[in-house]
């Protein structure tokens, strides 16, 4: 199956956590196209891939809901709660789930291709590169196993239990652990190439920029390290602990802090270009998409890209980590409660 | 088939305590309070008492470890508060080894919960350093994680506080409710029924991970100041955050959380299986509890305190919280002053002289005449121990 440009297979659209959109004229959301809900509460974002927009839900269920409707396709019961942020690739949907699967689904028909076992729940995205998914568990090992078959190529036990969803390289695995580390592993191997100490545990997901890997931790601070030998060029202090994942654009930096501000920083240096508080605890990680940022925190915010100004805002989407899925056509929201959003 | 016994007890806290309290708590004397309803409590029967059931091994004794490196820059110290708790370990059982400290309390075939209290999250919770030292403390009485349960009622509150990333691995981190309204994680045989307010569902059922889930209970409660319950201790995190539906015993500027917290603490297993309290006190919330996130009412206090006896402390840490207050200039959780009453939160939030409800700090002593404590200063056997 061939991506569209709206297409969006995994989390923050691609693995550059990029939003995917490039510059385009701001238009505030006009209307909803339609709304629904699936059951159970939603933590993990929506995907998108040519007509279908996937869901995932603590019920156990990943729904497959037509853009253009709202309607359910079909919808796949897992054996668990879904925390996870599926992927799409290679006609499949992969989810981790609660009871330490991870599954393959097809994307069209919603049939169980094949699925694989971990020690303790996946919470975290599956991330596909190469014809192999890395995905961490509770269990603290990271995974990697063939996408076709689920089979396991290397499985690396690290030194807590792993949240945060990995970014992959062309060689390189990154990605935090709960005893408060950052790893780098070879990709082909799962041999640890380096790790960097934090000061607490760690379940923000890394993003990389012109060689530098961008992360937060429950230790208050945001780090910017050198994604060659994870020696730290700069770090940022927050006032609270770093779940949200940054989102990258340009030189920019953009992540959410537990104390409810938003901040953008230079990649270089650390600077902070501008910063605001937006009330509620941020947990879900930013989406940029062209020269507007999509935040669900409480409520669903569209923030200016240059100078964080908020633009618009709607009492909808209240998330602890669900992101929107942004296209030209629609804003696509999913909420804590199962709501489910087309907006354009 | 359910095989275990029930009894049903009635109106022990609603007319009992009421009446008890008619000449003692202010506010039932100005009228300002509706009567409490009778509550009617379906539990099962008890046919041996557990010799650790709430007051426990320590009835009345209080250990107090401050340590100021304890929180720094609003970061907790994993080192500094394992030595805290270490020392109230050994402070409170006269065990010089911390592992034997821990065996008077948990066994290896344990299956233990800890009752963590993240509804302050993320500002305000149980530290998940503490929470960690406690799971090493339980693995050292020869518990496996895999039979260590973190829980509290509410999922999205731990998920906020991160608990899942930060505690050790195999122990597992649980949320009594996943999804709205959803009782499926509630034992339908054990509750506490009364009308308060004519609301449609009167009962509040017990979490099943209490009731069958586990065997041990640790109560790991924050030091903070409530709008309804004066403050929020050992007793509403154990009560609140073991059953379900409570918040319809709160309906401005009304509460019934006196009596209901000490009653729900009353019920087994829950009153059996809670063996130790550890209270977060490294950061106090003087104000605005349970919910608040301003960081003007959230003081280092630099504070853990051990104990089994739940009246005993939070009996202390309402005089701590009424202390902090006073330094403050700001009200007295006692306070009946109307005057202070408002409907908006917003205001609540931000000015510690503004209320939601008439507080009940009463519901400690309450609960004391319960049986499940002592809340007569007097009598009370308050250690403080100062290490840095």
């Amino acid at each position: 199956m061939t991506r569209t440009a709206h297409d969006w297979p995994t989390l923050l659209c691609d693995n550059a956590r990029s939003g995917g959109q490039g510059p385009q004229p701001w238009r505030a959301p006009g209307r909803s196209r339609w709304q629904t809900n699936v059951e159970g509460r939603v933590r993990g974002s929506p995907v998108l891939q040519s007509e279908l927009l996937y869901v995932p839900s603590q019920a156990g269920f990943l729904n497959a809901i037509n853009i253009h409707s709202g309607r359910l396709q079909w919808r796949f019961k897992a054996p668990a709660a879904i925390h996870s942020t599926p992927s799409l690739s290679s006609g499949r949907v992969l989810v981790g789930c609660s009871d330490g699967k991870v599954i393959a689904i097809d994307a069209v028909t919603g049939a169980k291709s094949w699925e694989t076992a971990t020690g303790d729940e996946v919470w975290t995205s599956p991330v596909v590169q190469n014809e192999a998914v890395f995905f961490g568990s509770a269990d603290g090992a990271m995974y990697a196993v063939q996408v076709e078959t689920g089979a396991l190529k290397w499985k690396k036990a690290l030194g807590g239990r792993i949240y945060s969803t990995a970014h992959v390289a062309e060689k390189h695995v990154h990605v935090g652990s709960g005893d408060g580390n950052i790893y780098a592993l070879d990709s082909d191997t799962g041999d640890v190439l380096w790790k960097t100490a934090t000061g607490n545990g760690i379940d923000c997901s890394p993003a990389l920029a012109n060689g530098t890997l961008l992360i937060g931790s429950q230790d208050f601070f945001f780090y910017a390290l050198d994604a060659g030998s994870g020696s730290i060029r700069w770090k940022y202090e927050a006032e609270l602990g770093i779940t949200s994942s940054p989102a990258i654009s340009g030189d920019l930096v953009i992540f959410g802090c537990k104390a409810g501000t938003l901040q953008a920083l230079d990649v270089r240096t650390g600077r902070v270009i501008w910063k605001i508080r937006i009330g509620e605890a941020i947990t879900s990680p930013p989406v940029v998409s062209g020269t507007v940022i999509w935040l669900q925190a409480g409520i669903t915010f569209a923030i200016n890209l240059s100078d964080g100004k908020v633009l618009w805002r709607a009492g909808l989407g209240d998330s602890l980590h669900s992101a929107p899925v942004v296209t030209n056509q629609a804003v696509y929201i999913a909420g804590r409660e199962g709501e489910v959003y087309a907006l354009e | 088939m359910d095989r275990r016994a029930f009894v049903r007890r009635s109106c022990l806290g609603g007319v009992a305590l009421f009446l008890d309290h008619w000449g003692t708590s202010p506010a039932y004397g100005q009228d300002l309070i509706p009567p409490v309803p009778p509550i009617h409590v379906n539990e099962p029967a008890v046919t041996a008492v557990s010799p650790q059931r709430m007051p426990g091994l320590y009835p009345g004794r209080v250990v107090e470890i401050s340590d100021d490196r304890s929180i720094v820059s609003n970061r907790v110290s994993q080192s500094i508060v394992r030595q805290m708790i270490d020392r109230g370990m050994r402070e409170l059982t006269g065990e010089q080894d911390p592992g034997q400290a821990w065996s008077k309390f948990i066994q290896p075939q344990d299956t233990v919960g800890i009752k963590i209290n993240p509804s302050g999250a993320p500002a305000c919770c149980s530290s998940p350093e503490i929470v960690r030292e406690i799971v090493a403390g339980v693995q050292s009485a020869g518990v496996p994680a895999r039979n260590i349960f973190v829980y509290d009622r509410y999922a999205y509150e731990m998920d906020i506080g991160s608990y899942q990333a930060l505690v050790p691995m195999g122990v597992r981190v649980t949320g009594v409710e996943e999804n709205k309204l959803d009782v499926s994680g509630y034992d339908p045989n054990i509750y506490c029924e009364a009308n308060f307010f004519g609301e449609w569902e009167t009962r509040s059922y017990m979490a099943s991970i209490v009731s069958t889930g586990v065997s041990k209970i640790i109560n790991v409660p924050t030091m903070k100041d409530h709008s309804a319950a004066g403050v929020t201790g050992c007793l509403k995190n154990l009560g609140y955050g073991t059953f379900n539906n409570v918040d319809r015993s709160h309906r401005r500027p009304f509460s019934f959380t006196d009596p209901l917290i000490g009653i729900m603490c009353s019920v087994e297993p829950l009153r059996s299986k809670a063996v130790l309290h550890i209270m977060d006190g490294t950061r106090m919330l003087w104000h605005g509890g349970p919910l608040s996130q301003n960081p003007d009412f959230i003081f280092p206090a630099g504070v853990i305190m051990v104990g089994t006896d739940p009246v005993a402390m939070d009996t202390i840490e309402l005089e701590k919280i009424e202390a902090k207050r006073r330094d403050e200039g700001a009200p007295s959780v006692w306070s009946r002053d109307p005057k202070s009453l408002t409907n908006d939160g917003g205001a609540f939030y931000q000015d510690a002289s503004k209320n939601l409800f008439y507080r009940q700090p009463h519901h400690i002593a309450a609960a004391g005449k319960l049986g499940l404590g002592v809340s007569d200063r007097k009598q009370i056997e308050h250690q403080v121990i100062h290490i840095a």
